[in-house]
C-alpha cells in the first residue's frame, strides 16, 4: 500500500469519528458552550433583568469591590480550601490505614466508600441536618447549636470528599512499588522515613489531583451551600441563584456567574494539567497488606473505622433515624398525589435524560478515541456548575424557560460525561490484540463491535449509566431554575418542604430524602454489583472512582 | 503461497522496515528472527491486514491482497498473550470464527467441542478462558485458529509467555497439527532454539532487512 493510501485510511478513520461526534458536538454547543457565551457577553455588558426588576449598575469589578459580595467570593475559596486541608489531614492516614492493612471487611469498607458518590446532595445536606440540626441526633446530645455556623457546610463537604481522598489515597498507595521501599529500608530508612521519601513522592501527585478535585466540588458546589450555608455561609453559586430567582437581577448574576467561570476554570486547568502527569507504572510489585500487630496498630485501624463512620456514614443513618421516628402519619404522606407525582417526574424525567446521556456518551468516547481535545471536551459539563448552566440555558433561550425538552436536554448534557468518562476509559483499556484477534478470524469492523468490543465494555458502560443515573435522580439546581411547578421532582419537593415552617415539614422532607436514598442506593448497587464473571479489560477502581467523584463536581 | 514483495514501513521518521521480500510456501513453516523492537511483529501485522505497509504490496495465490481488509484474507493470527476473548467461555472461544463464516450457533460449537476434544480440552469447553492454565490458553488459541481452516497461519512469539517445559512440548504439537494442516506459516519469534525446532526455514530480520538465515 502506498503512503497516499495508508492515508486515506486515516481518513476514513477521521470521517466516521466527525460522524460519531456530531451529536455530543451539536449537544455541548446549543446546551453549554451557546449559553455560556452569551452569560460571558451579559457578564461584561451588565445589563438584564426580568421585567419590573430594579435596575443597578453593576461593573465586572463589583464582586471585589462591594463587602457584602468580596465575603460571599472569599468564603466561597475559604470553605474550600479548608475542606480540602481537612480532607487531607484525615484522609492520608485513613488510606494508608485501608491500604496496608489487612483486616476482615476490608473490601466492603473500601466498596461502601463508594456510597457518598451516589448520595443526591440534597440528601446529604438533609444527613448533616438529621444529626446536627433542630432536634439533631448529635446536636440534641450533646446539647449544640451548630446552626448559622460554618461547620454544617464544612461537615457536609466532608461527607463526599473525605471518600474521595481515601478512595484516591488508597489506590495510589497500590501503586507503590514494594521492591522501592525494601530497598529504602535496607538501606537504613525507618517506616516513617521510608514514607515520607518514597511512598509520599510517589502518591503525592494523585492525592494533589484528588484535592483539586475536592476545592473545584466545594467551591462550585449549590445544594449543600443553599441548605447548610444559611444567610452568613451560603456561596457565591448559591447568591446567584437568589439574584436570579428572588431578586430577577440577570445582569448582576452574571457577572458573579462570569467570575466563578474563570475561577473553576483556572481550577480545572490547574488539574488537567495534574493529572496529565499521572501515569501508573505499567509493572509494578505492590506492598503486601499485613493484619495489624499489636495495640497500636490495632488502635489505628479502629480509629481509622471510627472516622470514616462518623463523617460518611452517620448522616445517611440520621436520615433513616430521622425518618422512623417520624411516625406512620408522615410516612403515609408518601401517598399524596403531590408527592406521587414528584416520584413520577423523578423517575420518567431520570429514565429519558439517561437514555439520551447513554446515547450522547458512548458517541462522545468512540469519537473520542482519535481525538485528545475531544475528550478533554467530555470535561466541560465537570467544570461549569449546573448553577451556571441552568442560568446560561435562562438567558440564552429565554423562551423556554418552562420547557420540558430544554430542561431533559440540560439533564443528559449534565448526566452523560459520566457514561463517555467510564466508555473512554474502558476503550482504552481493552487489548488490541482481542480485536485484532476476531478480525483476522473473519469478524467485520461492525461485528467486532458487536461480538466483542461492546460485551467487553459492558461493566464500563454500567458503572457510567449508574452514575448517569445517580445524577438524574439527584438533578436540584437545574431542575429549580428550569422547572415548572407541575414538574416538581422529589429534590425539589424535599427544598419545598425544607422552607416551610414546622417540625412536621422537616419530617416529611426526612422521609421524602429517604425514598430518594433508596433510589439512589439502587444506582449504587447497580455500580458495585458483582460481577459473575470477570471481563478481563474492565477500567481500573480509580477509575471508577475519578467517574463518580466528579458526579458532584 | 504467500508473498511480500518489496514491502517497507516506518516508526515515526525512522525506517522500520525496508524493501521486505519473502515468500512462505504451502505446509511450509518459515521463522523470523529478530530482536525486540526489530519490527517483527509489524511485518506480522501488515501481513495479517491489521495495518497497511508504506509502501510494497501482499500476494496470496497470485492475488494482490494488501488492500483486503482482515476478515477477508483468512489468515489466522496467534498472539503472544494468546488474545482469547475473556466474555466467551472456551467452546465460544473455538466457535468465533466459524460464527463469523456464517455457520449456524450450533454447528459451529458442535465443530468446537470436536476440536477442544481433540486437543483433550472438551472439559474445559463451558470454562471461562481465565480458568485454563497458560498451555491450556495456547492451545485453545491454536484451535480457534486452526478451526477456520485458515490460509495462512501467523504465529507471533507464540509460547514466549509459557515456561521452558511446556514450551518444548507444545512446540512438538503445535507443528504436528500445523503440517497436518498445510497451511503455509509464518512464524515470530526471538529465540533461535526454537525456530530451529519448528522452522523448515529461517530469517532474520536486522536493521530493517531480512537476511536469510538457513
Amino acid at each position: 500500500m502506498t503512503g497516499s493510501a495508508s492515508r486515506s485510511v486515516r481518513g476514513a478513520g477521521s470521517r466516521i469519528s466527525l460522524w460519531l461526534a456530531l451529536l455530543p458536538a451539536a449537544a455541548l454547543l446549543l446546551l453549554l458552550i451557546a449559553p455560556l457565551g452569551r452569560l460571558a457577553v451579559t457578564g461584561f455588558t451588565g445589563e438584564a433583568s426580568w421585567p419590573g426588576a430594579a435596575s443597578s449598575s453593576w461593573t465586572l469589578w463589583t464582586p471585589w469591590q462591594d463587602d457584602y459580595l468580596r465575603w460571599r467570593v472569599l468564603w466561597s475559596l475559604a470553605q474550600a480550601a479548608i475542606t480540602c486541608v481537612l480532607a487531607f489531614v484525615l484522609g492520608l492516614p485513613l488510606a494508608w490505614v485501608l491500604a496496608r492493612f489487612d483486616f476482615a471487611g476490608r473490601a466492603l469498607v473500601l466498596r461502601l466508600l463508594m456510597l457518598p458518590f451516589v448520595v443526591p446532595t440534597l440528601v446529604a445536606a438533609l444527613g448533616v441536618l438529621a444529626l446536627w440540626g433542630p432536634r439533631g441526633l448529635l446536636s440534641g446530645w450533646l446539647g449544640v447549636n451548630l446552626q448559622d455556623t460554618p461547620w454544617l457546610l464544612l461537615y457536609g463537604n466532608l461527607f463526599f470528599n473525605l471518600c474521595l481522598v481515601v478512595r484516591a489515597g488508597v489506590d495510589a498507595l497500590g501503586q507503590v512499588n514494594a521492591r522501592q521501599v525494601a530497598a529504602a529500608r535496607s538501606l537504613g530508612a525507618t517506616p516513617w522515613r521510608a514514607f515520607w521519601r518514597i511512598e509520599w513522592p510517589a502518591i503525592a501527585p494523585w492525592l494533589m489531583s484528588s484535592l483539586c478535585l475536592v476545592f473545584l466540588y466545594c467551591f462550585s458546589g449549590f445544594g449543600l451551600a443553599l441548605v447548610l450555608g444559611g444567610q452568613r455561609f451560603a456561596t457565591v453559586e448559591v447568591e446567584i441563584y437568589t439574584l436570579v430567582a428572588h431578586e430577577l437581577q440577570l445582569g448582576q448574576a452574571s457577572v458573579l456567574a462570569l467570575w466563578m467561570l474563570v475561577l473553576t476554570g483556572s481550577i480545572a486547568l490547574l488539574y488537567a494539567l495534574l493529572e496529565k502527569r499521572l501515569a501508573a507504572p505499567s509493572r509494578i510489585e505492590p506492598v503486601l497488606r499485613q493484619a495489624p500487630q499489636g495495640v497500636a496498630q490495632w488502635l489505628a485501624l479502629l480509629a481509622a473505622l471510627a472516622v470514616l463512620f462518623f463523617i460518611c456514614a452517620l448522616p445517611v443513618l440520621a436520615i433513616v433515624w430521622r425518618a422512623v421516628q417520624a411516625g406512620w402519619a408522615t410516612w403515609a404522606t408518601l401517598l399524596d398525589a403531590e408527592v406521587r407525582a414528584a416520584l413520577w417526574n423523578t423517575l420518567r424525567f431520570s429514565a429519558t435524560a439517561l437514555a439520551l446521556a447513554t446515547l450522547l456518551g458512548v458517541l462522545h468516547a468512540l469519537a473520542a478515541q482519535r481525538s485528545v481535545p475531544w475528550r478533554a471536551a467530555a470535561f466541560l459539563p465537570f467544570v461549569v456548575s449546573p448553577v451556571t448552566v441552568a442560568f446560561g440555558l435562562l438567558l440564552l433561550y429565554p423562551g423556554w424557560t418552562a420547557s420540558l425538552p430544554l430542561l431533559l436536554a440540560a439533564y443528559a448534557v449534565l448526566a452523560y460525561p459520566f457514561v463517555a468518562k467510564a466508555m473512554a476509559a474502558g476503550l482504552d483499556s481493552l487489548p488490541p490484540q482481542v480485536l485484532h484477534a476476531a478480525r483476522t478470524l473473519g469478524a467485520s469492523p461492525q461485528r467486532t463491535f458487536w461480538r466483542v468490543t461492546l460485551p467487553l465494555l459492558r461493566p464500563a458502560l454500567r458503572r457510567g449509566m449508574a452514575f448517569a443515573a445517580a445524577t438524574a435522580l439527584g438533578e436540584f439546581a437545574v431542575t429549580l431554575f428550569l422547572s415548572r411547578p407541575e414538574w416538581s421532582t422529589l429534590t425539589t419537593l424535599i427544598y419545598q418542604r425544607l422552607g416551610h415552617p414546622g417540625a412536621a415539614s422537616l419530617d416529611q422532607a426526612f422521609v421524602l430524602a429517604c425514598l430518594l436514598m433508596l433510589l439512589a442506593l439502587l444506582a449504587f448497587l447497580l455500580i458495585e454489583w458483582p460481577v459473575a464473571e470477570r471481563a478481563a479489560p474492565s477500567p481500573s477502581l480509580a477509575s471508577a472512582v475519578g467517574v463518580g467523584v466528579l458526579r458532584h463536581a | 503461497m504467500l508473498e511480500l514483495r518489496h514491502i517497507s514501513q516506518n516508526y515515526g521518521d525512522k525506517a522500520l522496515l525496508q524493501d521486505i521480500n519473502l515468500s512462505v510456501n504451502a505446509g511450509e513453516i518459515v521463522a523470523m528472527l529478530g530482536s525486540s523492537g526489530s519490527g517483527k511483529s509489524t511485518l506480522l501485522n501488515i501481513v495479517a491486514g491489521l495495518q497497511p505497509p508504506l509502501g510494497g504490496s501482499v500476494w496470496f495465490e497470485g492475488r494482490d491482497i494488501t488492500h483486503m481488509p482482515p476478515e477477508q484474507r483468512r489468515f489466522a493470527l496467534m498472539f503472544q498473550d494468546f488474545a482469547l476473548f475473556p466474555h466467551l467461555n472456551v467452546r465460544d472461544n473455538v466457535a468465533f470464527g466459524l460464527i463469523e463464516q456464517k455457520q449456524g450457533k450450533a454447528s459451529a460449537r458442535a465443530k468446537a467441542l470436536a476440536m477442544l476434544e481433540l486437543l483433550g480440552l472438551a472439559g474445559h469447553a463451558r470454562h471461562k478462558v481465565w480458568h485454563l492454565s497458560g498451555g491450556e490458553q495456547q492451545r485453545v488459541a491454536l484451535a480457534r485458529a486452526l478451526i477456520t481452516q485458515p490460509r495462512v497461519l501467523l504465529l507471533d512469539e507464540p509460547f514466549s509467555a509459557l515456561d521452558a517445559d511446556l514450551r518444548a512440548s507444545l512446540r512438538a504439537e503445535f507443528k504436528t497439527r500445523i503440517l497436518a494442516a498445510g497451511v503455509p506459516t509464518l512464524l515470530v519469534t526471538h529465540d533461535e532454539a526454537e525456530a530451529r525446532a519448528m522452522a523448515d526455514r529461517a530469517v532474520r530480520l536486522v536493521d530493517g532487512r531480512l537476511e536469510a538465515l538457513w
